[in-house]
């Protein structure tokens, strides 16, 4: 996990803010691409905890990770990682999708 | 796939779309001639090849999230450049010498074209990624041309509307439309250094997808056009209101020193 | 800058592309959702035969099935169902696998719950459908690839949809094509208006014009009729002025020269009186010759005529003027044809002449040279007078300008409308007027230049209508 400076004091002011919860050790979970499929396609996360996912394309295409409901949006170059932080959010079902082959990526985040 | 694809091209189309249809109905009140889009063009379209093809290795920067904090700070600068534009343009709007001019023009090849390479490579990379397999081929290729369409027809029309409604209120209002596009971008590249985690993340302030979904093709061009988000955390819905009140705040002091 | 067509057709053709393809979307969006309820109900459908086939061939009660038996089974009754890519199915009872198809895991491929599900199973995503027939107690597992089936649905729905992409360009040509034809009477009007020459105030036709440039042609008419009207008052007036003064000054005259009986020759005032009523007449006669020679009023009668002829006519009748002075006078060149009107031309000579002896001093020399190249014919006249510095040359046309202000040095009479009536006529004629240093030491050259093409199209033009 980064803790540049910039970061403590961008956290700081942050803690006037409700729900920042920076400062909590980052769970880790591994996420594949294969044949356009993620793998696993369910997550399961704790509530109101950051995550880390790290992505790992096992295809030879580029995919990009989607999720409307998460926020979030990143290029996997194919047979790379990426790193993406979700959360920390509230209980509930968060689908997300490959925005390239959306059909077969499918996947969704369940919170608990 | 068609559905897709068009969202993708669209989402990207639209924001340049707007930033050039803007820029272009100013200029032309600042008397600037229009060649200039043949630069930002031609220099867009150059840099998103070549961005596109060093994503890769971009992306490995920063541990991983190089592509979202170089984006971020693209849209960070074309937010600062287009705070600097707004400004030269309102000291120097009534007669803008020929130097003006020039800075004016330089400004505005930069914020396009910058804009052009950070959405234009996005859509190389999904292109190449997805023609790859033969039979989503022709699904993909009328979704880019359908959402290709969509967004110059709407960028078209914003520039005659803007151009048709009179002069002083056209300035004002592309202008306001200027600082909300703007605006939009901040809080985009905020996001971006959320999921890099270079900024702290929060539990989104509120859901507003039921009501108006991302996923619509009015809630792209609301996201292009004012940022919209469904699910905006404090500190993102904080640079928005910053970036949103700065060049107001700006402009409103320029005005009083003018009269005073 | 901005255009009428560009804007029609650029706003028209993004408000269609913008209608037509967020309906195509639309309806894609719809048909898509269409199609998978098909597929769905299709996977329904094969669900409740397989329980209605399965339990009518295991009517004695069921037992799990050996692994060859199933596949031997498969093979007898459904050879084609060769548990391939695209379905696959799964009969269980009571947690023991009764029947599958070939290729399919034998652990359960949905959890045991009525409805559709999606699924990764096998490095595929599966729509899976799963029914519990409760009178047999069993349950039935049908899926399908969604990829496959994604692609077969999506591939019609994109044969409807390609039509429109391929059909907005056509329709921008047509909208183009439509726009420019119904703009066409503006565009005509704009040329009538382009092509009417400058003394043509002939009312615009009105009965063919579209309703919304009635009011265009009609005030455009209204105009020309108030200008035709205040041209004719300005034309009357200046030469009724110039033609009544006329009489008097000859009156004036001839009692002029009743009085020399009277008074002595040499009486100053005598003389000065004289010499003013000689420069009236003369500028009666230039204002009549420059009226009469004015484009807007001009109606020229254009002929074959010796320019030659012309000279010779002209110096002959204004000799007196030359001995006067003592002036050496010739004239060069040969007989040369040029289309032209023979008094416009007389007029424009003499006044050359006239200008040429009045600045030059006693002893001079004039020369008149008529000259042909191949584009054009030139009529020179040449002086050995003082001449005219070069910064003067701009305003020697303006009408009423005099050189070195009203007084000069000859005292000659003159009103300062020569060189602008010259021009008028070089104007009519489409010839041009060079200014520049005679051959001789000193003066003045004027050369009137005529273009030989130039008089040719405008006489055939002439002839013609």
């Amino acid at each position: 996990m980064r803790k540049s400076p910039f970061i403590w004091l961008l956290s700081v002011i942050g803690f006037i803010f409700p729900g920042l919860n920076v400062l909590a050790a980052t769970p880790l979970i591994d996420v594949e691409i294969k044949n356009h499929l993620f793998i696993p396609s369910e997550i399961i996360i704790p509530e109101n905890t950051k995550v880390k996912l790290v992505i790992h394309n096992r295809d030879e295409t580029d995919e990009e990770f989607e999720s409307y409901e998460l926020n979030r949006e990143k290029v996997i170059i194919g047979n790379r990682k990426g790193i993406i932080f979700i959360g920390p959010l509230p209980a509930g079902e968060y689908p997300f999708f490959g925005e390239f082959f959306p059909k077969t990526a499918q996947g969704k985040v369940i919170v608990k | 796939m068609l559905l897709n694809s068009v969202i993708i091209v669209l989402r990207e189309v639209l924001e340049a779309a707007l930033i050039f249809s803007i820029l272009l109905a100013l200029s032309k009140q600042s008397r600037i001639h229009r060649t200039w889009i043949i630069w930002s063009l031609l220099i867009g379209l150059f840099g998103a090849v070549i961005y596109g093809i060093n994503i890769p290795l971009v992306s490995e920067w920063f541990d991983g999230v190089g592509q979202e904090v170089v984006n971020a700070l693209m849209q960070y600068a074309v937010y600062i450049m287009l705070l600097l534009y707004i400004i030269i343009l309102l000291l120097y709007a009534s007669e803008p010498a020929p130097e003006t001019r020039k800075l004016l023009v330089i400004m505005m090849v930069l914020i396009t074209s910058i804009a052009m390479i950070c959405e234009g490579a996005e859509i190389l990379l999904y292109f190449f990624s997805v023609t790859r397999s033969a039979h989503h081929y022709a699904a993909v290729m009328m979704g880019m041309i359908i959402g290709a369409s969509i967004g110059i027809s709407i960028g078209f029309l914003f520039y005659y509307l803007l151009m048709n409604i009179c002069e002083k209120w056209s300035m004002i209002f592309g202008l306001g439309l200027l600082i909300l596009v703007s605006s939009g971008m901040i809080s985009q590249a905020t996001l971006l250094m959320i999921q890099a985690d270079w900024l702290p993340a929060q539990m989104p302030l509120w859901n507003t997808s039921d009501f108006l979904s991302e996923k619509s093709v009015l809630g792209q061009l609301l996201y292009a056009l004012v940022g919209y988000e469904a699910t905006p955390t404090a500190l993102q819905a904080s640079m928005y209101l910053g970036g949103l009140i700065l060049p107001v705040f700006i402009i409103v002091l320029l005005k009083l020193k003018f009269k005073g | 800058m901005k255009s009428i067509r560009t804007f029609l057709i650029t706003v028209i053709l993004s408000t269609i592309t913008l209608v037509v393809f967020l309906s195509a979307l639309n309806g894609y969006k719809d048909s898509m959702h269409k199609a998978e309820q098909l597929f769905d109900m299709a996977l329904v459908d094969k669900a409740y035969l397989l329980s209605i086939v399965f339990s009518l061939f295991n009517e004695n009660g069921y037992k799990p099935l050996s692994e060859s038996r199933v596949i031997n089974l498969m093979q007898a009754k459904h050879p084609e169902i060769k548990g391939n890519d695209v379905f696959m199915f799964q009969i269980w009872q009571d947690n023991i696998l009764l029947l599958r198809s070939l290729q399919t895991p034998k652990e359960p491929i949905s959890d045991f719950k009525t409805g559709f599900q999606n699924k990764n199973i096998i490095g595929h995503r599966w729509r899976i459908y799963a029914f519990y027939n409760d009178k047999l107690y069993l349950w039935i597992l049908t899926a399908e690839r969604s990829d496959i089936r994604y692609v077969l649905a999506e591939n019609i729905i994109l044969e409807t949809i390609l039509p429109v992409i391929i059909m907005l360009p056509l329709l921008g040509i047509l909208i183009w094509i439509l726009i420019s034809y119904g703009l066409s009477p503006l565009r005509k009007l704009a040329q009538e208006l382009g092509n009417k020459k400058a003394d043509d105030l002939s009312p615009l036709p009105v009965d063919q014009q579209p309703v919304e440039l009635i009011q265009v042609v009609n005030s455009t008419n209204n105009l020309f009729n108030r200008l035709k009207a205040s041209f004719l008052r300005e034309k009357r007036f200046a030469s009724d002025a110039a033609h009544e003064l006329r009489t008097p000054i000859s009156a004036i005259k001839i009692h002029l020269h009743n009085l020399t009986q009277v008074v002595p020759e040499d009486n100053h005032s005598f003389q000065q009186l004289n010499d003013a009523v000689n420069r009236m007449g003369h500028l009666v006669e230039q204002i009549l010759n420059l009226n009469r020679t004015s484009p807007e009023q001009y109606i020229s009668k254009f002929t074959e005529v010796d320019l030659y002829t012309i000279a010779q006519e002209v110096i002959a009748r204004e000799y007196q003027q030359f001995a006067e002075k003592d002036l050496q006078i010739e004239l060069e060149g040969k007989h040369v044809h040029i289309n032209g009107d023979p008094f416009a031309l007389d007029v424009l000579l003499q006044n050359l002449l006239s200008n040429a002896c009045k600045y030059s001093n006693n002893g001079d020399s004039v020369r008149v040279s008529i000259n042909t190249t191949e584009q054009s014919v030139e009529l020179q006249v040449q002086n050995s007078g003082p001449g005219v510095p070069e910064d003067q040359y701009g305003r020697l046309f303006d009408r009423f300008y005099r050189l070195h202000g009203d007084r000069h040095d000859s005292g000659v009479t003159g009103c300062g409308l020569g060189l602008a009536i010259v021009q008028q006529i070089a104007e009519l004629h489409q010839a041009r007027i060079e200014l520049g240093h005679s051959s001789f030491s000193t003066g003045l050259s004027v050369k009137v230049i005529f273009n030989k093409n130039n008089v040719n199209t405008r006489d055939e033009g002439r002839n013609n209508a």
